[in-house]
């Protein structure tokens, strides 16, 4: 098999995995889903009658088949609360989350870059300390704890920025409704830039200290080469498909943190709907809102996957002669 | 000094947390009001105070007052037949009650402020505290009162929103971390060192399977899956450290294979396989104890990410709702508005608790990492970010 | 041609001292030699002995921290007493290097011809098609097929690779080539080869060659003048006859020897 396809594979097992868990965790686990959440005075004919609503007197297996047509067609069956389609939820909420962590994970892993070279080429400076401290402070620090914090220097004891939501209330209109999005968007996003950059430095000063140190950075060097070129384009260059590894390895805790950044911040995203859904007992709901996140963990992978291919040429080699 | 101050401050706070806030004076109900400003913050503000007379002590207590009105005063207790309680203040004096029995008076009752020729619009406490100077609750008669005045200021760090000391809810926080972090990663360094061996030793389809599913895991975004479990499985203490060790053996069963791989190909292994050492043997005898610093450094290493995972999760609701936590407290802040309230102080100790905790773990991880072999430990973190890229 | 009255590099009193961790190595001391234009010129000794740090100061490629005193004059300028700036002006251009096995000198994610045409580009301000057939020619000089441009450096054998690097020594038709151990890490018929090529080519085009390397006899028989080293210091020098043939240093009598030996144990 050809390593990109290898890829491909392994993300699908993951999603095959994701499916299996999701639904045996909230069939299979003790307590029926009903009990739960219907009222006990409705009467046994009303309950079996709801039961039979969200196909959950039939078979397990054949639940299952249904359930995976469900979450593969996106409709994700019928919340518990509402009786309305999850997915109409969830559609809502979905470019939310997304306009959250993607500029989030932009910005760190490119403040990271840069801080973590600076760095490497600059031992003992003030740089160096500062990106050796924020790694240390992004593995110990609860983001929440940073959030909260944030939240009240600078949306409340100075009111520069929204205490919460995703938009004013009611929301303005034309060109001052992306303003004011951003506006919302603002604290959360610096919040996960500050706590998430820390570990990018880190990682990428010490490969690029051992970079650095590497042969073919001295005979560039020895080429005459502009300094600029010799530290981007052969030392941060080679090191690059590590990068991508441990950018690909950090997703899934990007994709944690939405939940908690989406509370702290009351943001309209699918981790706050993930956490209502779970507290009201909302299996489908909270089903669906899973598959989701996990959904952008494996679509993110994927696209880490492409370019790592892109940047590796042993990886592509492989891939294109066999 | 500085490279025992980690393992000191460990075992200072290990000791708060088995001793608990009683041994401090520290108790755990109501003990003044909603979100209180720590004692020592701000001297214009009134302390809470409690004044006791009768019953064997004395029959009047005296303070001198240098501040505004407090906030609240309730008077409770029983008053004997002849018994008459009063209340002596630099303006003059009021007669509280002269009621005989059990008495429980609030100075939001309006038929107690009628008593004392108050209006029922104007606030009592003001009324009762018209300027600085000297005060006193005076009993003449039998009886025994108790007169609490509720300032804004409580204790070392304040009250939460429910007017509990902040000091007693961070040490019991303390000892929640602590248990969770230590019990989940011993509990995952367990599995995931049985995992490893399993994996790096047996080799072929056992290994293949093991790491197919660190890698499949290692893919999944953990924080939900943890909110979905205990959203199911319910929120005890134990269910959470089940499933928060469920779902972090991944990165020790990957180091203690590169370990274990790294160990079987060095040439002393390969000398005991040729003079005839069996396969248990040569893992529980020399693997096992050589991995053995490395997994200790491993085990403090990942303490941070559980009490990292606890306190997010207790943050979200979904941890035990009678167990104080530093995350239910940061919970607590962030859902009953400690924010309007600007009650920093119901923020600070339990978010720095909980920093502190993870960089002393992460000091005490790194140094046993220098301790153990460093040459092992390096080619293992090789093999490991190799295997990850792979 | 970058031809300006450089007819040699003069290194004068050269001393090269290692600082770090608190000590200080002393690896070069007070040496004195030169490197004609158009001549072959060995520098010998063992490991250890300073003979690449003295190598390495010409271009100013030694670590961070590293104290160089004496002079190394090329057509005027004392390149010992330039910054990184001055140097960028002579490195490749002038004087260009052969690497030590050559075995990671090259950026891995780059394919050879991406490294002859980067060097190209800027020094020569090539542009991206000229410059390819330039180094099509340039492989095609140092023996190689030009297939081989295509190549990542991990797809090429070691001779191969020591040849790809040869090529690209040769990109800017430097004045001068600094060979460090060139062929140490090949099998000896692939070494006789790849060095006879670096000879025959730097012969032809009047090129100066400071060729390092630990083998005397090896240096003996290519070399126009044999610089012996020993601690840091020069231990003989002279025409590479007389120095092979009739060693006055009691260290060069004692290197003959053994390679006497170990010839006549083979």
């Amino acid at each position: 098999m050809t390593a990109p396809l290898k890829r491909i594979g392994g993300s699908l097992v993951v999603l095959a995995v994701v499916l299996a868990l999701n639904f045996f965790l909230f069939r299979v686990m003790p307590g029926d889903p009903l009990t739960s959440i219907v009222d006990p005075r409705f009467s046994p004919e009303a309950k079996a009658e709801l039961a039979s609503q969200w196909g959950l007197d039939r078979p397990l297996s054949e639940q299952f088949v249904v359930y995976v047509r469900e979450m593969l067609s996106f409709r994700f069956g019928l919340s518990m609360m509402t009786g309305a389609p999850v997915w109409d939820e969830l559609k809502r909420r979905v470019p939310n989350t997304v306009a959250l962590l993607l500029p989030a994970l932009v910005l760190s892993a490119s403040l990271g870059i840069w801080l973590g070279v600076k760095a490497a080429l600059n031992r003992g400076s003030t740089v160096e300390r500062v990106v050796l401290w924020s790694g240390t402070v992004s593995f110990s620090f609860p983001s929440f704890f940073v959030q909260i914090l944030l939240l009240m220097c600078f949306a409340y004891f100075w009111r520069i920025f929204p205490l919460s939501g995703t938009t004013s209330i009611p929301p303005p209109t034309g060109g001052a409704a992306a303003i004011d999005y951003i506006w919302h968007l603002a604290l959360p996003l610096f919040s996960l830039v500050v706590m998430g950059f820390g570990g990018f430095a880190l990682y990428i000063r010490n490969m690029m200290v051992k970079a650095l140190g590497e042969e073919y950075v001295l005979m560039a060097r020895a080429r005459g080469l502009p300094f600029r070129r010799v530290v981007w384009n052969h030392a941060f260059r080679s090191i690059l498909p590590p990068v991508l590894t441990i950018l690909l390895l950090s997703l899934p805790g990007v994709v944690s943190g939405a939940v908690i950044t989406e509370t702290v911040f009351s943001m309209n995203g699918v981790g706050r709907f993930l956490l209502e859904a779970t507290n009201s007992h909302d299996y489908p709901a909270a089903g669906a809102a899973f598959f989701c996140l996990a959904l952008l963990t494996v679509g993110c992978n994927l696209l880490a996957d492409a370019a790592y291919v892109l940047v590796d040429p042993r990886v592509r080699r492989e891939g294109s002669r066999e | 000094m500085k490279r025992w101050a980690s393992t000191a401050a460990f075992a200072l706070l290990a000791a708060l947390a088995i001793a608990g806030p009683g041994p401090l004076g520290l108790s755990d109900g109501q003990v003044a009001p909603p979100y209180s400003k720590p004692g020592w913050l701000d001297s214009s503000i009134a302390p809470s105070i409690e004044l006791r007379v009768g019953a064997g002590e004395s029959a009047a207590a005296a303070i001198s007052w240098g501040y505004s009105a407090p906030l609240r005063v309730s008077l409770t207790g029983a008053l004997g037949e002849t018994g008459l309680v009063k209340w002596v203040t630099p303006s003059g004096d009021f007669v509280l009650s002269q009621t005989p029995g059990e008495m429980d008076l609030d100075a939001r009752d309006i038929p107690f402020k009628r008593a004392l020729g108050i209006s029922p619009f104007e606030n009592m406490p003001s009324a009762l505290f018209p300027s600085r100077g000297e005060y006193a609750l005076s009993l003449e008669g039998s009886g025994d009162v108790v007169m609490r005045i509720e300032g804004g200021r409580w204790g070392l760090l304040g009250t939460d929103h429910r007017g509990r000391d902040m000091a007693a809810l961070f040490v019991r926080g303390l000892r929640v971390s602590l248990i969770v972090g230590i019990a989940a990663t011993l509990i995952a360094t367990l599995l995931g060192l049985s995992l490893g061996l399993l994996s790096g030793y047996a080799g072929g389809f056992t290994d293949a399977l093991v790491m197919r599913a660190v890698d499949v895991l290692l893919s999944i975004p953990t924080l939900p899956i943890l909110m979905v479990i205990a959203g199911i499985w319910g929120k005890s203490l134990w269910n959470l450290v089940v499933i928060l060790s469920i779902f972090s053996w991944m990165g020790t069963a990957r180091t203690v294979r590169a370990m274990t791989l790294t160990l079987r190909d060095a040439s002393w292994v390969e000398g005991l396989r040729a003079i005839g050492a069996r396969r248990n043997y040569i893992l529980f005898r020399h693997l096992v104890p050589e991995t053995l610093p490395l997994l200790l450094a491993n085990v403090a290493l990942g303490v941070p990410g559980a009490i990292l995972a606890e306190a997010g999760l207790s943050f979200l609701g979904l941890s035990d709702p009678r167990l104080p936590s530093w995350g239910r407290m940061l919970h607590d802040a962030h859902m009953f508005g400690a924010f309007a309230s600007g009650a920093w102080w119901s923020i600070l100790p339990a978010g720095i608790g909980i920093s502190v905790i993870c960089l002393m773990f992460l000091d005490i991880g790194r140094k046993l990492e220098e301790r153990a072999d460093p040459r092992l430990a390096a080619e293992t973190k090789q093999k490991a970010i190799e295997e990850a890229g792979a | 041609m970058s031809d300006r009255g450089e007819s040699e590099i003069r290194a004068e009193g050269l001393s090269v001292t290692y600082t770090g961790g608190g000590m200080t190595t002393r690896a070069v001391k007070n040496c004195s030699f030169r490197v004609p234009k158009g001549k072959v010129v060995g520098l010998v000794g063992e490991s250890g002995s300073g003979k690449s740090s003295a190598l390495m100061a010409i271009p100013g490629l030694l670590p961070a921290g590293t104290l160089v005193s004496g002079s190394i004059y090329c057509g005027g300028t004392d390149l010992a007493a330039l910054k990184e700036d001055g140097l960028a002006d002579w490195r490749w251009r002038r004087i260009a290097i052969v690497p030590q096995g050559a075995m990671n000198s090259f950026t891995p994610h780059l394919t050879i011809e991406r490294h002859i045409t980067e060097v190209l580009a800027h020094h020569l301000k090539t542009h991206r098609k000229a410059g390819r057939e330039r180094a099509a020619e340039l492989l095609r000089a140092a023996g190689l097929d030009a297939a081989m441009l295509a190549r990542y450096p991990h797809e090429l054998s070691g001779g191969q690779k020591q040849r790809a690097a040869l090529a690209l020594a040769l990109a800017c038709e430097p004045g001068f080539l600094l060979a460090d151990e060139p062929t140490t890490a090949l099998d000896v018929i692939t070494q006789k080869e790849v060095l006879d090529t670096i000879v025959n080519i730097v012969r032809e085009r009047g090129m100066g060659l400071l060729l390092v390397t630990h083998d005397l006899s090896l240096a003996a028989g290519i070399c126009d003048t044999l610089i012996v080293m020993k601690d840091g210091e020069i231990a003989e020098s002279g025409p590479a006859r007389q120095v092979a043939e009739n060693p006055r240093h009691p260290y060069t009598q004692r290197l003959i020897e053994a390679i006497r030996e170990m010839d006549v144990a083979r």
